[in-house]
Parts: C-alpha cells; sequence; structure tokens
C-alpha cells in the first residue's frame, strides 16, 4: 500500500527529554518558537510538504516523549519509520551519553530490514546556549563510528540549521524509501525523475 | 446533473460527415473537462483514478487519433498517439519529459504488454476501448501522465501549432478553431491536483481539526452540539450491533446532516446519479400543510441505490442564523431503494409528474412531485441505470426493440411517460431484485429488523423488552395502509413475501438481541456499578449552600450525597480546598474539625520531615554537578587545544563512559593536566582505605556507619563546602567506575540495588589492596546490613504519613543517613528530571507563570524521595498541578497526590491499567456504536487505541483547561461511588462519541484521530462531554439492568 501513495515520509524524534524534540520540531514546520512547551506525553506528530529533486513529498514527523520509560510505548509509532532523528543538548552531556541506546532501542523497536543502512541523522541543539558540553568533534566522531551518520548543530530557538537538517532528514529518508520501493509499484508516483531531467531536451527550443 | 459517464462514448463512423464528426469529438472532450471540473469542486479533489479521468483522456485521445498522418510518420505498424509522443518529444522538452515517464513504467515491468500498442486506438471505436479492459497499465497512459504532470495542454498546442507535420489537412489538430479549442480546453483540467491519496480509505493531509470542527458545525446547521442527541441514537444502533451496513438503520435527521455533510465533500464513497432542485414533497409531519421544494438526488454507493430529499431551507445559505433550522432536517428524507417495492407514477400533463415510492413493509413514502419538464422520466430512466445490474424495473421503463443488430438498440420510453401525451396517466413499476432469491434472507437484512419498519413500530421495538413474543406483537401493531392500486396479479406473493420476511426478521432481530446482550454482560458488566443512582435536583452540584447543609458543625456524615452531588454537578470552585481531601480519601467523612486540623498538623511534619532528608542529599548533588560541568568544560577546552588526545577521546566516545560523572578515572586526570590534585585525591583515597582496613581489623563496624552518619549530619547543617564528605563520595564514585566495567552507566538503570552498589565499591579496594580483599568485602557486606535493618528501623519509628510508603528502596533519613553512591546518582538524575519538567508545566497558567514552581518542585521531590523505586516519570508534573493550584499548600498537595497517585501510578509505563483501559474501550464501542467500531475494525491500527494514551495517563488534564480540568477530576473521583470505578472509560467514549460524525465522514485513521485530538486539545466542551460521558454510562447501566 505505501509504496503506491504519494510519497509520505515518516520521521521520528528521539532524545532524552527537554532536548528541545518538540521545539524543532516546531521550528521546522511552523517557523515558531516558544519556550512554554510541555513535556510531550504521549506521541504528537506534524506534517510538512518539502520539495526534494522537483518531488514533492510529505514528511510525517513524530515527536515522542523523552522519557526512556515511555519507549515501550514506541513499537506502535516507529513502525515503518524512514528516518530517525536522534537529538541531544550540547550542554547536557548525559544526553549524549543516551544517544546509544536511543539508537539500539529504536532498531529493536521499528526493526528495519536493514539496521545497519537505517538513515539516522543526529542533531546536536541548543547551540545558542552558553557554556558547550560536547564540542561538534565528539559528536562528529561518534557519527563516524556510527556509518557516518550526518550531524547537524542546531538551534530550535533561533532556528539555526532546522531547515538544513530537516532537508537532509527529507532526503535521506526518501533514499530510504527509495531502496525498499516494492517490485510491484505500480504508475505513476514512484516514478524517479532525478535522472531524466536534465539529461535531455534542456536546450531544445519547444513551441510550447 | 447526470454522471453515468461513457467511455468514448460516440459511435459514429468515419464516413459522417467530417465536419460533424469533429464537432462531436470536441463536443465530447468539453463535457468530459467540465465533468472533471465538477468534480474538483464538489470533492475538493479529483482522485486520479476516478472515472472522469478517465473518461477525459478517452476523449482527447479520440481528438488526437483523428486524423493522424500515420503512414508519413511511420506510425502505421504501432498507430498509437503514444508513438506520437515519443516523436514529438524531440522537439519538445514538455513532450520529452512524459515520454520518458512512460518509457519508464512500461520499462518497469518487461512482461507488460507495451502500452504502445495496448493503451491506444486507431479509431475511436468502442470496440477497441474495451478490448484490453484488463490490462494493468492505466489506458492511455500518456495523456494521463501529461494530465497529471499539467503538461497536458501544452503538449497539445505543439501539436496544434505544428500540426501540419503530424496531421492531414482535415484534423481535428490541424484545424485552425477545433485544434485552438481543445488545446485551450484542456488548460483547466491541467491546473487541477490530481491525487492518488485522498479517497476515503486513506489521506493524511487532511484539513486541521479546526476546519473539520468548523465544517461539521456549518454543515449540520445544528444549534444543539452533536454531543447532545447522540447517547440515543446510539443506543438504538446497538440493537444491532452485527449490522454489516449501519446506513440501513438511519432515518433520523442528524444522519441525513451527515450524509449531507458527506455528500458536499470527499464524498467518493456514493455516485450522485441524479439531481434536481425544486422538487415539491409533503413531508410526513404534522406541521407542514404544504409541499416543501427541495433538492431531490439518487446516489449509488456499492451497497446499493439511496434517495434523497433535502428542503430548499437547508441547501440555501448556512450563514444567517441557524436556530429554526433543525427543524427542516426532521423534513428531510432518505430512503433505500432496497427497502422499496413499488415506484408508483402518477402523471399529469399539466403539473408535471409525481412518484410515489412504496417500501417492502407496504408503507407509502411521502410524494414526491417534479416540476413539469420531463424530470420524473429523467429520474425514473437514471434510477433504472442505476439499478442494473442486481435489478431492474418491471416492466422496463424502456421498451426494446430489437433492431438489426443489438448493439444499436433503439429506445423509445412507454408511451404513458412522455408528457406528450394529453392525459393523466398512472403506472406502476415494480423494483425486482435479479440476484438470487436467497439473498434477501442475507444476515444483513435480517440483522436489521427495525431499518425498514415503520417509524412508530421501530420506536416500540426498541422500547420493549426482548422477548419474541412482544416484538412479534409489536410487528402487527400499526401496519399503515397498503398502497392504492397496486395490480392484483402481485398481491398474494407480496403478501407471502411478506409474512416471510417479517416472521424471519423478527426472529432475527430477536436472536441479535440476546446475543448482544450476553456480549454486554460478559465483557462489560464490571464497568459500571450495578445500581442506578439517579442524579434529582443535584445537577447544581455542591454549592455554597448544598456545603453548609452537608456540612454540621464541621462534620461530614452523608458521604453518599457528597458524591450524588459533585458526580452530577461538580463543586463550586471555593469550596475545593475543603471537599477534595474527603474525595480523593485525605480527609475521613465523619471526622471532625480537630481531627482534620490534628491530620494536618501531621501531614505537615511529616512533608518537612521528608523534606529536610532529600534536601540535605540534593546539596550533594548540586555540588557535584557543578563539578561535572566544570570537568566536561575543562575537558572541552582541552579537547580543543591539544589533538594529540583524539584517539584516547574516540575510544572513550564509544564506549560512552566518559560523562559518567566528575572526576573519575585516571585516563581522565591524566587530560586534566592537573596532577597535584589528583595526588591530594589519591592520598585521601588511602587514608580512607586505611581507616577501612582498621576498622575491619577492630571488627568495628558499627563506628564506621556511626562516622559516616556523622558526616552527612555536618552535611545536612548547611555544609555544602565540607570536602572530606565529598571526597568521601567522589572517592567511591571514581573507584566504582574505574573498576566495574560491568557496572552499566546506563541512566536507565536507575534501581541498582543497594547490596549491589556496595558490593560495587568494595570491588574498588582491590587496586591497592589486593589481599586483603576477602576481608575487605565481609565487612562492606556487613555494613550493608547493618545499615538495611538501621534503616527500616528509622522508618519504622519515624512514623511518616505516607500512606504507600514504597518498600524496596530505604533511602534515608533525616536523623542521620548513608547515602550509597546508587542513592545519589538515582536520586540525582531524578532531581533533574524534575526540573525539567516543572520548568515547563503550565508556564502559559497564571499560577505558574513565575511563582510557584518551586512548590511543584518540592512536592514532585517529596514523593519522588518517598518512591525512589517508582521514581519521577514523565506526566506526574501535571497531576500535581491541579492538586497545587487549588490547595496552594505543598502538604495537603503531597498528601492528595499520594492518594491519587494510588490510582494514577498504574497507568504509568511499569503498571497494566493502560492495557485494561485499552481494551476495556474497544469493547465499550463495540457495544455503543458498533459503525465507529467497524470503522476502526477496518484501520487495523486502531486497536491500539494510543489516540487516548495522554487521557488516561493524566485524567484528561492536557485535554481540558483548568476549570474544567476541576470539574473533570472531581468527577471522576465521585463516579466510582456513584456510577463507575471506570468513568475515565466513559469520558473517553463521551469524546470520541462527540466528534464521531467527523472521524467516520473523514475516514479517519489511527494517526488521524492522533492529530486531531492533539490539536483539539483544550478547546473541548467540557460540560457536554461529562453530560454526555453520564448518559452513557446510564445507557451501559440500562443495558445490562433489562434481564
Amino acid at each position: 500500500m505505501a509504496s503506491n501513495k504519494k510519497v509520505l515520509l515518516k520521521v521520528i524524534i528521539l532524545g532524552d527529554s527537554s532536548v528541545g524534540k518538540t521545539s524543532l520540531m516546531n521550528q521546522y514546520v511552523n517557523r515558531k518558537f516558544s519556550n512554554q512547551y510541555k513535556a510531550t506525553i504521549g506521541a504528537d506528530f506534524l506534517t510538512k510538504e518539502v520539495t526534494i529533486d522537483d518531488r514533492t513529498v510529505t514528511m510525517q514527523i513524530w515527536d515522542t516523549a523523552g522519557q526512556e520509560r515511555f519507549q515501550s510505548l514506541g513499537v506502535a509509532f516507529y513502525r515503518g519509520a524512514d528516518c530517525c532523528v536522534l537529538v541531544f543538548d550540547v550542554t547536557a552531556p548525559n544526553t549524549f551519553k543516551s544517544l546509544d541506546s536511543w539508537r539500539d532501542e529504536f532498531l529493536i523497536q521499528a526493526a528495519p530490514r536493514e539496521p545497519d543502512n537505517f538513515p539516522f541523522v543526529l542533531l546536536g541543539n541548543k547551540v545558542d546556549l552558553e557554556p558547550r558540553a560536547i564540542s561538534a568533534k565528539r559528536a562528529q566522531q561518534w557519527c563516524q563510528a556510527k556509518n557516518n551518520m550526518p550531524y547537524f548543530e542546531t538551534s530550535a530557538k533561533e532556528g539555526l540549521n532546522v531547515e538544513q537538517a530537516f532537508l537532509a532528514i527529507a532526503k535521506n529518508a526518501l533514499a530510504q524509501q527509495n531502496q525498499s520501493v516494492d517490485l510491484y509499484n505500480e504508475f505513476p508516483d514512484q516514478i524517479k525523475l532525478t535522472n531524466t531531467q536534465k539529461s535531455n531536451g534542456g536546450g531544445d527550443s519547444c513551441a510550447c | 446533473m447526470i454522471s453515468v459517464f461513457s467511455l468514448g462514448g460516440f459511435n459514429i463512423s468515419m464516413s459522417g460527415d467530417e465536419k460533424d464528426y469533429k464537432e462531436k469529438l470536441i463536443v465530447a472532450v468539453k463535457k468530459e473537462v467540465k465533468q472533471v471540473m465538477e468534480e474538483s469542486v464538489t470533492r475538493k479533489f479529483v482522485h486520479e483514478e476516478s472515472g472522469s479521468v478517465t473518461s477525459l483522456c478517452g476523449a482527447v485521445e479520440n481528438c488526437l487519433s483523428q486524423g493522424l498522418r500515420r503512414r508519413a510518420l511511420g506510425l502505421f505498424k504501432t498507430s498509437s498517439t503514444t508513438a506520437l509522443l515519443h516523436k514529438v518529444a524531440k522537439h519538445c522538452s514538455e513532450a520529452n519529459r512524459i515520454s520518458k515517464k512512460v518509457q519508464e513504467i512500461e520499462n518497469s515491468d518487461p512482461n507488460r504488454r507495451s502500452s504502445s500498442s495496448s493503451d491506444s486506438v486507431s479509431k475511436p471505436t468502442l470496440k477497441k476501448n474495451l478490448s484490453f479492459p484488463s490490462s494493468p497499465l492505466p489506458r492511455f497512459l500518456w495523456i494521463r501522465l501529461a494530465l497529471f504532470d499539467k503538461q497536458l495542454a501544452k503538449i497539445i498546442d505543439y501539436l496544434v501549432s505544428n500540426a501540419s507535420k503530424y496531421y492531414d489537412k482535415d484534423a481535428l489538430v490541424a484545424d485552425p478553431d477545433y485544434g485552438s479549442i481543445l488545446s485551450s480546453l484542456l488548460v483547466g483540467p491541467c491546473a487541477l491536483d490530481y491525487s492518488r491519496t485522498k479517497s476515503v480509505e486513506q489521506f493524511w493531509t487532511d484539513p486541521p481539526a479546526d476546519e473539520l470542527v468548523k465544517m461539521h458545525r456549518i454543515s449540520s446547521g445544528h444549534s444543539t452540539p452533536p454531543s447532545v442527541r447522540r447517547p440515543i441514537l446510539n443506543f438504538g444502533r446497538s440493537l444491532n450491533t452485527s449490522s454489516d451496513d449501519p446506513l440501513l438503520s438511519r432515518n433520523n435527521s442528524q444522519h441525513i446532516a451527515k450524509d449531507y455533510v458527506e455528500s458536499l465533500h470527499q464524498n467518493s464513497r456514493a455516485a450522485l446519479l441524479f439531481g434536481k432542485n425544486n422538487v415539491l414533497v409533503m413531508p410526513a409531519k404534522d406541521d407542514v400543510t404544504e409541499p416543501m421544494p427541495g433538492y431531490l438526488s439518487l446516489h449509488q454507493t456499492p451497497s446499493g441505490l439511496t434517495i434523497k430529499w433535502t428542503p430548499n431551507q437547508l441547501m440555501n445559505g448556512f450563514t444567517e442564523e441557524s436556530q429554526d433550522k433543525s427543524i427542516y432536517w426532521d423534513y428531510a428524507l432518505q430512503v433505500r431503494l432496497d427497502e422499496i417495492v413499488y415506484v408508483h407514477c402518477h402523471q399529469d400533463s399539466e403539473a408535471g409528474g409525481t412518484i410515489i415510492l412504496v417500501g417492502q413493509d407496504g408503507v407509502q413514502r411521502p410524494p414526491i412531485h417534479f416540476p413539469k419538464g420531463g424530470h420524473m422520466l429523467a429520474f425514473l430512466s437514471c434510477l433504472e441505470t442505476g439499478l442494473l445490474p442486481r435489478g431492474r424495473l418491471d416492466p422496463p421503463l424502456w421498451s426494446q426493440r430489437a433492431g438489426a443488430n443489438s448493439t444499436t438498440k433503439r429506445r423509445r420510453p412507454l408511451p404513458a411517460l412522455s408528457e406528450t401525451e394529453e392525459a393523466t396517466k398512472d403506472y406502476v413499476f415494480r423494483i425486482i431484485d435479479n440476484s438470487d432469491h436467497k439473498d434477501i434472507f442475507k444476515r444483513k437484512d435480517l440483522m436489521n429488523v427495525k431499518a425498514s419498519l415503520p417509524t412508530k413500530v421501530r420506536v416500540q421495538l426498541c422500547s420493549t423488552s426482548t422477548s419474541s413474543e412482544s416484538s412479534s406483537k409489536s410487528f402487527s401493531i400499526d401496519q399503515q395502509s397498503v398502497p392504492d392500486s397496486p395490480p392484483s396479479v402481485y398481491i398474494q406473493a407480496v403478501c407471502d413475501s411478506m409474512k416471510k420476511q417479517i416472521i424471519s426478521r423478527a426472529f432475527y432481530g430477536w436472536l441479535a438481541y440476546c446475543r448482544h446482550l450476553s456480549t454486554v454482560r460478559t465483557h462489560l458488566s464490571g464497568l459500571v456499578n450495578g445500581k442506578i443512582i439517579n442524579g434529582d435536583g443535584a445537577s447544581e452540584g455542591i454549592t455554597v449552600e448544598k456545603w453548609a447543609e452537608l456540612c454540621t458543625d464541621g462534620v461530614v456524615t452523608d458521604y453518599a450525597e457528597v458524591y450524588r452531588y459533585t458526580y452530577f454537578g461538580g463543586i463550586a470552585n471555593e469550596l475545593r480546598t475543603q471537599i477534595w481531601p474527603y474525595l480523593l480519601g485525605h480527609y475521613k467523612f465523619g471526622s471532625t474539625e480537630e481531627q482534620r486540623k490534628a491530620l494536618d498538623e501531621e501531614t505537615k511534619q511529616a512533608y518537612e520531615n521528608t523534606m529536610s532528608e532529600w534536601l540535605a542529599v540534593e546539596a550533594i548533588v548540586r555540588q557535584r554537578d557543578k563539578e561535572d560541568q566544570a570537568h566536561a568544560i575543562a575537558k572541552l577546552s582541552s579537547e580543543s587545544t591539544s589533538g594529540d588526545h583524539a584517539p584516547n577521546e574516540l575510544h572513550r566516545d564509544l564506549s560512552n563512559e566518559v560523562f559518567e560523572d566528575v572526576i573519575t578515572d585516571d585516563e581522565d586526570s591524566e587530560s586534566d593536566h592537573d596532577t597535584p590534585n589528583r595526588k591530594n585525591k589519591k592520598t585521601r583515597e588511602n587514608t580512607i582505605r586505611y581507616e577501612s582496613e582498621e576498622e575491619v581489623d577492630k571488627g568495628e563496624t558499627n563506628k564506621d556507619c556511626d562516622q559516616q552518619q556523622n558526616n552527612v549530619q555536618r552535611n545536612d547543617t548547611g555544609a555544602l563546602n565540607s570536602s572530606k564528605i565529598l571526597s568521601v563520595e567522589e572517592e567511591e564514585e571514581a573507584t566504582c567506575n574505574n573498576n566495574c566495567d560491568n557496572l552499566e552507566p546506563d541512566p536507565r538503570e536507575e534501581l541498582h540495588d543497594f547490596i549491589h552498589n556496595v558490593i560495587v565499591t568494595n570491588a574498588s579496594v582491590d587496586i591497592s589492596n589486593i589481599e586483603t580483599e576477602g576481608h575487605v568485602r565481609n565487612h562492606l557486606d556487613a555494613v550493608t546490613e547493618e545499615n538495611n535493618s538501621s534503616l527500616d528501623t528509622c522508618i519504622e519509628t519515624h512514623g511518616l504519613a505516607s500512606p504507600a510508603r514504597s518498600a524496596c528502596v530505604s533511602p534515608a533519613s533525616s536523623n542521620g543517613g548513608i547515602y550509597t553512591q546508587e542513592l545519589l546518582k538515582t536520586f540525582g538524575l531524578n532531581l533533574h528530571r524534575i526540573e525539567k519538567d516543572v520548568q515547563r508545566c503550565d508556564r502559559n497558567y497564571w499560577y505558574f507563570a513565575n511563582e510557584n514552581l518551586d512548590k511543584l518542585r518540592n512536592v514532585m521531590c517529596t514523593y519522588v524521595w518517598e518512591h525512589l523505586d517508582i521514581g519521577y516519570m514523565q506526566g506526574m508534573c501535571d497531576l500535581v498541578a491541579p492538586l497545587l493550584v487549588t490547595f496552594d499548600d505543598e502538604s495537603l498537595t503531597y498528601a492528595c497526590f499520594c492518594h491519587l497517585m494510588e490510582r494514577m501510578i498504574e497507568n504509568f509505563p511499569n503498571g497494566n491499567a493502560m492495557d485494561c483501559h485499552f481494551a476495556n474501550m474497544r469493547s465499550l464501542i463495540q457495544i455503543l456504536d458498533a459503525e465507529m467500531y467497524e470503522q476502526m475494525h477496518a484501520h487495523g491500527d486502531y486497536t491500539h487505541f494510543y489516540f487516548c494514551y495522554r487521557w488516561f495517563l493524566l485524567d484528561f488534564k492536557r485535554e481540558l483547561v483548568y476549570p474544567d480540568v476541576f470539574t473533570t477530576w472531581e468527577i471522576i473521583w465521585a463516579a466510582q461511588h456513584v456510577a463507575s470505578s471506570h468513568f475515565v472509560l466513559f469520558l473517553a467514549l463521551a469524546l470520541l462519541e462527540t466528534y464521531r460524525d467527523i472521524i467516520l465522514s473523514n475516514g479517519m485513521d489511527f494517526t488521524d484521530i492522533i492529530k486531531f485530538f492533539n490539536e483539539m486539545a483544550e478547546r473541548h466542551d467540557a460540560v457536554a462531554v461529562l453530560k454526555l460521558s453520564r448518559e452513557l454510562v446510564l445507557q451501559l447501566q440500562l443495558l445490562i439492568e433489562n434481564k
């Protein structure tokens, strides 16, 4: 079914409580920041349409509760995810420390077909705050060891790098989805336009 | 109006007049364009697989094929417009793009026959079109693609501009007028967005909750909220849960409202076959004396045909005051053709025609009067078409005279119905179901006993008890007059058939009802209290006057009345501080004012004692945090200055233990360039160890214990900088991290138990002094036991008021304690979590805007300190907040919160109440709203009911605004003594039911519902929802009681 629809990318945001998952999501989708967000209970999602390589896709971004104990809920929400976004707070070392367990837990619960190649993206949030406890280098090193996971330093408050980060997330998610397209993929939404666009006819004059 | 599309439906030979033919081609395109545009307006979207898209593509294909110079272009083999497209692609970029797409699709399945030959036709004949009906690729592939890609108009424009290359002179495309007409006609459809997803079953880019609600309110045109009228319906419907098609049982105005909404918005379930305005109907209501004009429509759904008539008053302008509109909904008609046996037509050359539908039950539906102009004939002809292939009109409306071949039937309506005849004529048609006769006895029909019964009878059936006797009796009542002039031939058959059906329906209806009741009793009897307590006089709730009455001389004895009044009407705000402690079980009914004062005092004392305990620990945690922070920053700077440590760091990153705590391992100390300090520490470490050893030798374990207690006590008094104590802690930690690789630093393992921790600490000694290891271990184990027992004693003697003090971990007491590493770590972790959540708890509410956050934090910390085995879980702050706002008193809030948590704790991840709630919700919905249940069943995901998660976890606290939370909570608390100890389920159900029409009509799935309710948070009409939930409880009580 899924491959038959217009492209829907399901993205899950994970990370310790209070690292800014809700804020990042809202900054990206609504371009708004509020310091009055409440702790997320259960799960919520927002959708946003993005255009990637001339293709309009809808991102369904799931925001989850940050306390690990609520992860048992996850399985219902993680299912069918196309990309997982890990978030930590660059001023709080512990939030960095638990990234491993978030990642592992996600892989267990979502059980993607190829766990090794499943796209993750790491966001170091709150770079507007001082003092910093986790350097970009350390985060990058961690990412290198995890199959070169892309890393972005963001500030949901100032909207710094948020757009870029989510664009990368969408691209990774799309790549993941294209890989896992069914063989019985019917016309016409799964046509890959990426290569066909530029190859020919660009300079041709046309009477239209 | 009529949208029975025919594919390439013009069947004209090429030999005919060319001009005429081209005209016809263009007209066909025009018609289809109009159809598509209409669809996009009425449904807000056009589905890619919509029939009208296919027809449009077919019409365009025909235009393009006509006069194509196949030979000249070398297309004679494939003879297709697809080949033309590929040819044009070289010169036209739009065509190129589409051509690539087409090839890609074709290549994606090599086994598939090339669409070049399969999807196109050389001549616009119907035969050709139908010759590949099972092709998996859609027909007219390239035209479709170009249309969806919004390129079609441009490509055709190109063809028209370069027509001489590709077309014969007299071709339509080459025609100066028709060519440009064709391309400009297609500009409109090319501007539309086509969708594959926005079908009823699956769409996820739905309008926001707001819009849905608004849309619903406007179109239903009711001043009363839907929730108010819902339960009765449900009750009625609940009698036939096994029905496949609940549509059958709706004749109610609300349903028409809903259907009306459906037919205006995203109604791809039903096709509109006929529509005519200003059709006069005389509603069967006493207060209507004249026929009313309205909109008559004929809809085709997979389950059959439905005729609807909506009064003009409802069709025009929703904007004006809609107070008295609701009455018109009662007049609206909805008739399922399944129920109709005879169609009586009265033709009058002067006034038009009248149709009377007569049901299986012999009851006439209100006459439908068509204005003059052949509308009745049009209607009948649509009706006949719609009945095919399963049913037909007898005698046929159209007399058929077989011509030379069967494909060219010439049709002529029955003479009686053509208006050219002058005389007034009557005619009767019988609707015949061609499908197997047994179908009549299909379970579906049989279960819906009420569906085809006259309203009066139905009402009676619902209200009578289940005995077959009484239900069959009710069938015999009130059979209304049999139609005036049915041909006598049929009477006997009809009577027999009616008799059979009535008897079998009665039986099956009774059977279904019995089964249903037994399900209810088995699964749901535990959800409500058996005794029904009525709310007479209690709807005002507990007012100040009422309270004065109940609380005589400061003693409240009549708890039943307190509960009853609260349940039915809530509590006046100024009384909540007094009454809530009763409802939560903190104050006992019958207690005197003095007793309560004493209890308050005691509570306060205990609370303060507990606070002082954890405040001491907090001080240590804070100090360590500061050092953590300093250390992390130091490390950060050292990292940036000295690159040679990089491999080291990488290693640590991977093992991910670096961040565990301060001043930990040797590795860190090295990179710290902090040798003097480190030496210092080493020295201290040695000293302590030395002391330990000494004590082991002497065997004075108690002394050791006392000493540590003293140290900590000093710390209690505020000696934050007592470096000695802190160093003890640090050393413990350092050794712990150094030596115990197996100790998982994962913060989630909050609860290593006490003994394990001490052993771990013990193991550290082996670095310096391996030979004494055994000794030391023995010693420390002894300490452990000692500590445990002494702590137990502390707890016992302490006599805290906490009703549910955790038995697992015994932290410490105010008169001195030993803070194990584990305890510090656990509490520190909880403390941080609490702070994070307190900081963002309802900051938009005035009470928490600036101050009072500390109070919240104190209550929360005290609870967690007392229940360290449970620990802090997100959501707890939300549960404390309304209590604190009400009491504005920390100790009372704390005590009440403890009582509240006795029930609520089971909802949190470690408990199992949530799963029970979900399971009960499922059963409840199944019983009380079968239609909703069907939909949920269709979406497998629904079974999780996770959209209720937050509702249950926080007792709806996040769903409602503060004043409503207060009322809701007290009603939940009171409910267990009045109506149901699972009142939250009924609240949840009421919330769902309040929006059921929106949920159903938009075909919402799991994710849609989550989003909808998240967006609707704090915007519900709490009063209505509470009222509805009480009604639902009563409904279930009545169902169960009715034995």
